[in-house]
């Protein structure tokens, strides 16, 4: 009986019917031709045409350019280093100040403090919202004839430029990339603290250290996964930046970012296949932050 | 005894930080949700209120016209039904899709099976730029070929799949990660009793799957909407626009009366704003999955 | 790409409106009787812009028109216009409309070529006399010798300024005859707590007037054309000087020019809080929109005179029209629409609905132009050269990716100008063959 049943189970995991093998092939086909199709070979195309001159228009017109996109990119146009450098203040606006306020506000909101549900809500609009609806919202704000102009006692004819000031419009942005970005990271660190065995946090309490000692020695080496991916997300998301921008700035690279550029020259009035090329200088950047990812998520399967 | 006291007066000394911090955070939270209070202020008073006494001024009125008429002039009714038409189709692809690869991945030991996780999971967080252009180019050949350029160009479909496309990757790390929880033996049962492939997953495991299906569903739907990027790219009729990728061209044409455009702002929110609140469970648990493994 | 016969013909464009009448005949011939079928079907119309724009209830005015006159139903769209002209390829090559409002020069030229729009040729015949020959050579692609558009509107670009702000200031614009004098006006200006010399360069390419302009009258009309045709080096101390001039002008702008597009820069002068602004006329319809008053207080006085040599015989005066998208669903109906729009009706209609712009055809009649008109023409007229300004000039793909940040480069860091420009030359070398 048993030796049967076993016999039955070995010979069912193993022997496919025809039937099933088909529905199998169905099941990963349809999803991965998919992802082929619209994600992949795109990707693909993007990367060959780096390397060429092209309009965008008649296939018959590319020709084979090389590394000269390249070449132009890193040695004749002074506007990539300034879009690198934005992106570089972004990534370290994000890394630390914008995260680490997330992750803290996440602690004290998960001490649930007075107000801890009206907070974690408060913090948390911002994510849900669409960009073009932040952009509407904080134009408002700063806008000549704004709120911010209006505390200040300036109409149009006398605002004082914020967008176009390059004193102060950095920290603008920041501030209102960081309005999203903190309340995702909260979340996101939120929901890895229900996590932690409070009775770890309890026992460090009684033992007399300091909230700060317990976050440090006990908290945030048990998150370590969820670190990581707190980490991963923040470079990333100061790498593909992009929406809030465009929403202030349209294609014009007043505050370039290296996916404006990509915008500004792989669409617009000239397409150039510089825009292309960078595309793939924004994927190489991506690169090791994505690898990063799928080692820390896939760590237990890729052993 | 000492140790009692010294006790409570710890406990003392982090209740009166721990209001401090509250009161701390409470402000910050104040200057966080200001700027949506302040459109929301601001769409309630009619515009010539606003240009006969300025912006400061106390209000004479307070009223929902400019919803109204948000609703009349600015034919949201039919960019919202646009919205509806993508998104509801996109997320139930998605969800559908990634349920198969990960049904695959988790319940049968292929060679290929990680390769297939790192290539979807890694497909989410490719840049879109990477992509647009190329993805316009294949829309229209493929167009061409069945002979209608409107296939996928300029045509829900087109942004459906798209978006599909981008989201898989996702829903597939999550689902699978969640079905390593369910128990091998529902399925080793399945199979002794002699399920098909489609019978174990229809049957058995996608019911299983309700939870984390809600969860990115809610998740999925709120970012299908909210984006605007590749309706600009892939709709040239303004007329089949996604709510939020129309509100770029409200806001040109509304650029002066921005009562008005506030009150068209928060009509576009109200939805993602209202799911996050009553679905908020499913909200958190969709990115604690995602972002925690097990 | 651009020479001194576009030069030259483009010249005889102020005479043939200025005087009203009749230009030179465009290559003779009337349509030699070739029987068109009637045109049947809706016909797609792409209006850049907002439907709350005067701009637009015009275009909508001119569809209706159309439609009353053919039976033939006109569907139009507005459509934000830049992410119309940043997606233009793209929507060119999908499932564009068949007809739209468009520029003319490289942004058609180009375009034609790559075979993304219809061949006007037949329709500009058709119009026949009405075109001055200058206006069919505006119009035409140099490298086939076909038309790709119907010209309708043209305007140019000089100092605008309230007559209003003006007087109460107790200054007298049209008296400006140098360098200098504008100086003077902008200093008294800014004394009097106003912007001197309004500029938004947020888009990136307002500026292009302003240096335009500047070059012209440095450097003389055919330095220009060169210079934007990589016939001439932007390291040349010709450049330096006009960027020098451009710097002169700095003191005098608003405080938040990189902040504010050139709808911005309107509405200071529409709010009365500045003097001069250097901008092409269309925005008039606006002001017109406004209030009848708004309008009548509008003028306009060419650029001084900078250099003797060149005087004030240049002037950017850019050409819009209509264009037929090749791909579009019903070309014929386009070609007929667009027709329709160069013709009198379709003038008339324009006119009728509030349209304060001028027609390049003759069949307008210039005699019951307004002031503004004939102060415009007037302007015009002064003029012997005509630029279609710097981003229709030249390479799409230098213009608004090299040039415009160049500009807001300067505008930010005067003392960069060395590195802008010699980048600027290294940009256009490496431009790769059309």
């Amino acid at each position: 009986m048993k030796t049967a049943a076993a016999n039955k189970k070995i010979r069912s995991r193993r022997t496919l019917s025809k039937n099933d093998r088909f529905t199998l092939a169905a099941f990963i086909g349809i999803p991965t031709l998919m992802q082929i199709i619209f994600l992949w070979l795109p990707a693909l195309i993007t990367i060959v045409l780096s390397f060429t001159y092209w309009n965008g228009i008649n296939v018959g017109d590319i020709k084979w350019a090389g590394i000269a996109n390249y070449k132009n990119i890193f040695f004749g146009t002074p506007v990539f280093y300034e879009a690198l450098k934005n992106n570089a203040i972004w990534l370290l606006w994000f890394t630390f100040i914008a995260t680490p306020l997330g992750i803290l506000l996440a602690y004290q909101i998960d001490r649930k403090i007075k107000g801890h549900k009206l907070y974690e809500t408060v913090f948390y609009i911002p994510v849900v919202l669409s960009l073009a609806i932040i952009g509407i919202i904080w134009n408002f704000m700063f806008q000549p004839g704004g709120f911010i102009q209006g505390i200040m006692g300036r109409d149009i004819g006398n605002a004082i430029s914020i967008w176009g000031n390059y004193d102060i419009n950095t920290y603008v942005i920041m501030g209102v990339a960081s309005w999203r970005h903190i309340g995702y990271i909260m979340l996101l660190y939120l929901a890895g603290l229900k996590s932690v065995d409070s009775s770890l946090r309890e026992a460090s309490a009684i033992d007399g250290a300091t909230e700060w000692q317990t976050f440090r020695k006990i908290v945030l080496p048990a998150m370590r996964p969820v670190n990581i991916i707190i980490v991963v997300i923040t470079i990333i998301e100061s790498l593909r930046a992009f929406d809030l921008v465009y929403i202030i700035y349209g294609t014009s690279t007043a505050w370039p970012l290296l996916n404006i550029l990509v915008f500004q020259n792989f669409a617009g009035q000239g397409i150039s296949m510089k825009g292309a090329a960078y595309a793939v200088i924004l994927l190489v950047l991506c690169v090791g932050p994505i690898l990063l990812y799928l080692r820390a998520v896939f760590k237990e399967d890729l052993k | 005894m000492t140790t009692i006291v010294r006790d409570k007066k710890y406990r003392d000394k982090q209740k009166r930080k721990d209001n401090l911090i509250s009161i701390f955070i409470g402000f910050f939270a104040l200057v966080w949700i200001f700027p949506i209070l302040w459109t929301v202020w601001t769409s309630l008073r009619p515009y010539n209120d606003i240009i006969s006494y300025g912006v400061f001024s106390w209000p004479k009125n307070l009223n929902f016209d400019n919803y109204f008429n948000a609703f009349r002039q600015m034919g949201l009714t039919r960019y919202f039904l646009n919205t509806l038409y993508v998104t509801v189709p996109a997320v139930l692809l998605t969800l559908f899709l990634g349920s198969l690869i990960a049904f695959v991945v988790s319940r049968y030991s292929f060679k290929f099976n990680l390769s297939l996780l790192l290539l979807f999971t890694a497909g989410n967080m490719l840049p879109i730029v990477l992509t647009y252009i190329p993805v316009f180019w294949l829309y229209i050949k493929i167009g061409d070929l069945f002979g209608n350029r409107s296939l996928l160009y300029n045509n829900y479909l087109g942004i459906i799949l798209v978006h599909v496309a981008f989201q898989v990757g996702f829903a597939t790390f999550v689902l699978s990660s969640y079905m390593k929880t369910v128990p091998k033996e529902i399925s080793e049962s399945a199979i002794v009793d002699g399920a098909s492939v489609f019978r174990h997953y229809w049957n058995v495991m996608l019911p299983l799957l309700r939870p984390p299906l809600a969860a990115l569903g809610v998740l999925m739907s709120c970012w299908i909407y909210n984006d605007f990027f590749w309706a600009l790219i892939l709709m040239s009729q303004d007329s089949k626009r996604p709510v939020t990728s129309a509100l770029r061209q409200l806001q040109g044409e509304y650029v002066t009366d921005f009562n008005l455009l506030a009150a068209g702002a928060v009509i576009v929110a109200a939805p993602t704003v209202i799911l996050f609140f009553v679905l908020r469970k499913q909200f958190v648990s969709g990115l604690t999955l995602g972002s925690t493994k097990g | 790409m651009s020479d001194t016969e576009k030069g030259i013909s483009r010249r005889s464009v102020l005479k043939g409106a200025a005087v009203g009448g009749i230009g030179l005949a465009a290559g003779g011939s009337l349509l030699a009787g070739c029987a068109k079928s009637k045109v049947t079907g809706d016909i797609n119309f792409t209006i850049r812009g907002n439907l709350s724009d005067a701009g637009s209830k015009i275009a909508i005015a001119v569809n209706d028109a159309y439609t009353a006159k053919s039976g033939n139903k006109v569907i139009s769209q507005a459509v934000n216009s830049d992410d119309f002209q940043n997606n233009f390829v793209q929507i060119m090559q999908g499932t564009p409309d068949d007809a739209f409002g468009w520029m003319a020069g490289w942004r058609t030229n180009a375009r034609a070529d790559a075979g993304l729009l219809a061949d006007l040729s037949d329709q500009v015949a058709a119009l026949g006399s009405s075109l001055s020959a200058a206006a069919v050579q505006g119009a035409t692609n140099p490298a086939d010798g076909k038309q790709y558009i119907i010209p309708t509107t043209y305007y140019p670009w000089g100092l605008h300024y309230r007559k209003s702000t003006m007087t109460e200031l107790g200054l007298n614009p049209e008296s400006i005859a140098t360098w200098d004098d504008l100086i003077k006006l902008c200093e008294a200006t800014q004394k009097k707590g106003l912007v001197g010399y309004a500029l938004g360069d947020k888009g990136g390419w307002e500026a292009m007037g302003t240096f335009d302009i500047l070059n012209m009258r440095l450097n003389g009309y055919q330095f220009h054309i060169d210079l934007l045709n990589g016939k001439e080096q932007w390291t040349d101390p010709k450049v330096v000087e006009v960027f020098n001039y451009m710097g002169q002008l700095i003191p005098f702008m608003n405080k938040n020019v990189l902040d504010i597009s050139w709808d911005g820069m309107r509405d200071l002068l529409l709010q009365k809080k500045c003097g001069a602004m250097m901008m092409g006329s269309w925005f008039a319809n606006d002001f017109l929109a406004k209030s009848q008053e708004d309008y009548d207080d509008l003028w306009i006085v060419p650029f001084p005179e900078i250099n003797p040599e060149h005087g004030v015989d240049s002037i950017d005066a850019p050409l819009d029209g209509i264009a037929v998208a090749a791909n579009g669903k019903n070309v014929e109906g386009g070609k007929e629409l667009a027709e329709f729009w160069g013709s009198k009706e379709g003038i008339d209609a324009a006119v009728a609905a509030g349209d304060t712009n001028i027609y390049i055809s003759s069949e307008f009649d210039s005699s019951s132009y307004d002031a503004f008109n004939n102060q415009k023409l007037a302007v015009l007229g002064a003029a012997k050269n005509i630029g279609f300004f710097l981003d229709r000039d030249t390479r799409g793909d230098f213009a608004g990716p090299v040039v415009g940040p160049a500009i807001q480069s300067f505008l930010k860091n005067p003392k960069d100008l060395t590195k802008i420009l010699d980048n600027t030359q290294a940009q256009w070398d490496a431009l790769p063959a059309l």
